[in-house]
């Protein structure tokens, strides 16, 4: 481990105060030593700059999948006092509620294993995909201004969906105190067309099958089952989002220095919480982040005709499980040293894992505790877990969001081809499709850390609790 | 002088070189074209535009971002920058092609430019820049 950082515990360490110039608060950060050998210095250091940061609460966090980003680490987490604090895009990240929500169906293994191929190119005509992917919908600015602020409820409303989809998505679907107005003319134009878009980059739509149940009594209240075939989408706000980001880091970049505000990095650009400049930025965030989860009911509604239409099951058989947002800002309420505190929680490549008996969970979930969904990367499993008290009395609530990088895009392309790759995963019986091989090799799956790991970490120190594991069969790539 | 993609896990961390600024400016955005689309060739579509900011990095954080909106908001995947910084403002001639997802489909979207160590030195003769770029 680097100089200065101490081991608070087997899967446990500290950034002492003094790590950085200026820290406020110590950090901390969840890691297995298997985990510690590729973790970055530069990770680091990014935690302990947002300790700097004004009215940081308790600690500056990081998961089990921490990793050098740029301000914030990714898997950071860091919570600030309403008053004192501040809020900054640098811990949200350009791609606002990126995200993940998980389907289940009623069909099994068996039922998909002669047509998976046609399932999967049938699910990639109809699911935009790719750079330059333009929406079916044909969205006037009011729609527009009505998706940012009521997200997923606007989708259902307008058929994209049912009415329960809403009641099982971070959120109900939609952030309160989305300001419309705070977002510029230019986002609005970059949002547009791309509704219901998939991206691209990491983000995918895959067709898994339950292969392992590790809590049954978890499982069966989310409603899986082993052999299961389920359907999972990760993507994010799309350029509406980034335009966000970019616009109000331009307007924050100068609150900083209107409120003496001092900081290791740019990218940090925060404002008070409270003030103007924050507000609006948290407006904007909210109108994003509300389109994202609008964006990813529309293509769960385009995968579910498909499957109607293919495999003659009733569109009602499947169930949203729960849609989680990794990349946000949310105002929450948290216990800290025994006092309820309202503070400004950042996720940034984070997961919410409220626990058993929190609000905002759904009723049908309060005994178990929130679904928490973790991505895999490519070709390798997804994991479905549990919120915890641990996670409400440790991180603010929060848990890993996915599996990490651990190998650049160009380390990656020169290890793996694009083709190689394909013909590998369609021997582990997992049919890839994407507009372009290249996507491919960056992609893949030594590029990243093990989830199985960065899972095991979180089950183990308690941030969430293991519930299933899921196997991809078919798996399309933006 | 161009520009050479460095390890960086996450995202994209390229180090630029030029023997003016305007040419670090010029490669910057080629070097964040090429990651999107990959090759592309002048298909006579020109746009020009010409913006001013407080101090020379947040010049070519705003540039860039620039670029970003009108490729995506446009469909213009451009190839050719002719840019022209003088202090604290530039003005630029952009040249490119409409996008085509068969010949430009093949790259990755960028989010967003880094604020993140956004610094231009001169070491000798030569500008240099690392820009990291949000995929």
């Amino acid at each position: 481990m680097f100089e200065g950082v101490k081991r608070a515990g087997p899967l446990e360490w500290v950034v002492p105060v003094g790590f950085v110039p200026n820290m406020r608060v110590p950090g901390r950060f969840f890691l297995s030593d298997e985990l510690a050998r590729t973790l970055e210095e530069g990770a680091v250091r990014q935690l302990a700059n947002v300790a700097t940061m004004p009215g940081i609460v308790k600690h500056s966090l990081a998961m089990p999948d921490i990793h050098w980003g740029y301000g914030f680490p990714i898997g950071g987490v860091a919570a600030f006092d309403m008053a004192e604090g501040v809020i900054s895009p640098g811990g949200v990240g350009f791609d606002i509620n990126c995200g993940v929500r998980l389907v289940t169906s009623p069909l099994t293994e068996n039922d998909i294993f002669r047509t998976k191929r046609e399932l999967i190119e049938e699910i990639f005509r109809v699911v935009p995909t790719g750079v330059g992917a333009r929406s079916p919908l044909n969205l006037s600015n009011r729609d527009l201004t009505e998706v940012m602020v009521s997200g997923a409820g606007w989708a259902v409303e307008h058929g994209y969906g049912m009415e329960p989809d809403v009641a099982y998505c971070e959120e109900q679907g939609a952030m309160p105190h989305a300001e419309p107005d705070a977002v510029s003319a230019k986002a609005r134009q970059r949002g547009l067309p791309q509704a219901g878009t998939l991206g691209a980059g990491n983000h995918f739509l895959e067709i898994q099958v339950v292969r392992e149940v590790l809590d049954p009594k978890a499982a069966a209240a989310f409603g899986l089952s082993e052999g299961q075939i389920c359907f999972m989408i990760h993507c994010g706000s799309r350029g509406l989002g980034h335009q966000v980001c970019t616009d109000h880091l331009k307007i924050l970049e100068g609150a900083t220095k209107r409120y003496g505000i001092s900081l290791p990095d740019r990218q940090l650009a925060c404002a008070p919480v409270n003030s103007p400049e924050g507000r609006s930025y948290f407006g904007a965030m909210a109108c994003a982040a509300n389109y994202a989860w609008a964006n990813r009911q529309i293509i769960m509604h385009m995968t579910r005709t498909v499957i109607e239409r293919m495999y003659r099951i009733d569109y009602a058989e499947m169930k949203l499980v729960y849609d989680v947002a990794h990349n946000v800002a949310k105002y929450e309420r948290h216990v800290v040293d025994g006092t309820t505190l309202e503070v400004c929680v950042h996720r940034k490549g984070a997961t919410r894992a409220f626990g058993p008996g929190a609000p905002d969970i759904p009723q049908a979930y309060a005994a178990v505790g929130q679904p928490v969904i973790i991505p895999g990367s490519m070709g390798t499993s997804s994991y479905l877990l549990s919120g915890t008290e641990t996670a409400m009395e440790r991180t603010f609530g929060s848990t890993c969001h996915g599996a990490g990088r651990v190998m650049s895009r160009t380390a990656a392309k020169k290890e793996v081809r694009g083709r190689e790759l394909r013909n590998q995963l369609a021997r582990e019986g997992i049919y890839v499709r994407a507009r372009h091989e290249a996507v491919l090799a960056e992609e893949a799956p030594e590029a990243y850390k093990p989830s199985s790991e960065v899972v095991r970490v979180v089950d183990e120190v308690g941030l969430s609790r293991l519930v299933a594991r899921l196997e991809p069969l078919g798996v399309i790539k933006g | 002088m161009g520009f050479e993609e460095l390890d960086h896990t996450a995202d994209v961390l390229m180090r630029v070189q030029g023997a003016t600024v305007d040419e670090v400016f010029e490669d910057a955005a080629r070097a964040m074209f090429s990651l999107m689309y990959g090759t592309c060739e002048d298909g006579g579509i020109v746009r020009s535009l010409s913006m001013e900011s407080e101090d020379l990095e947040s010049l070519l954080h705003d540039f860039l971002s620039e670029l970003l909106y009108i490729s995506d908001a446009e469909n213009i995947v451009f190839c050719s920058f002719d840019v022209d910084v003088s202090g604290t403002s530039l003005s630029a001639v952009l040249r490119g092609d409409a996008f085509d997802p068969d010949r430009h489909g093949g790259g990755t979207i960028v989010k967003g430019v880094s604020y993140s160590g956004l610094r231009i030195v001169k070491e000798d003769e030569t500008y240099v820049l690392d820009i990291l770029f949000d995929i």
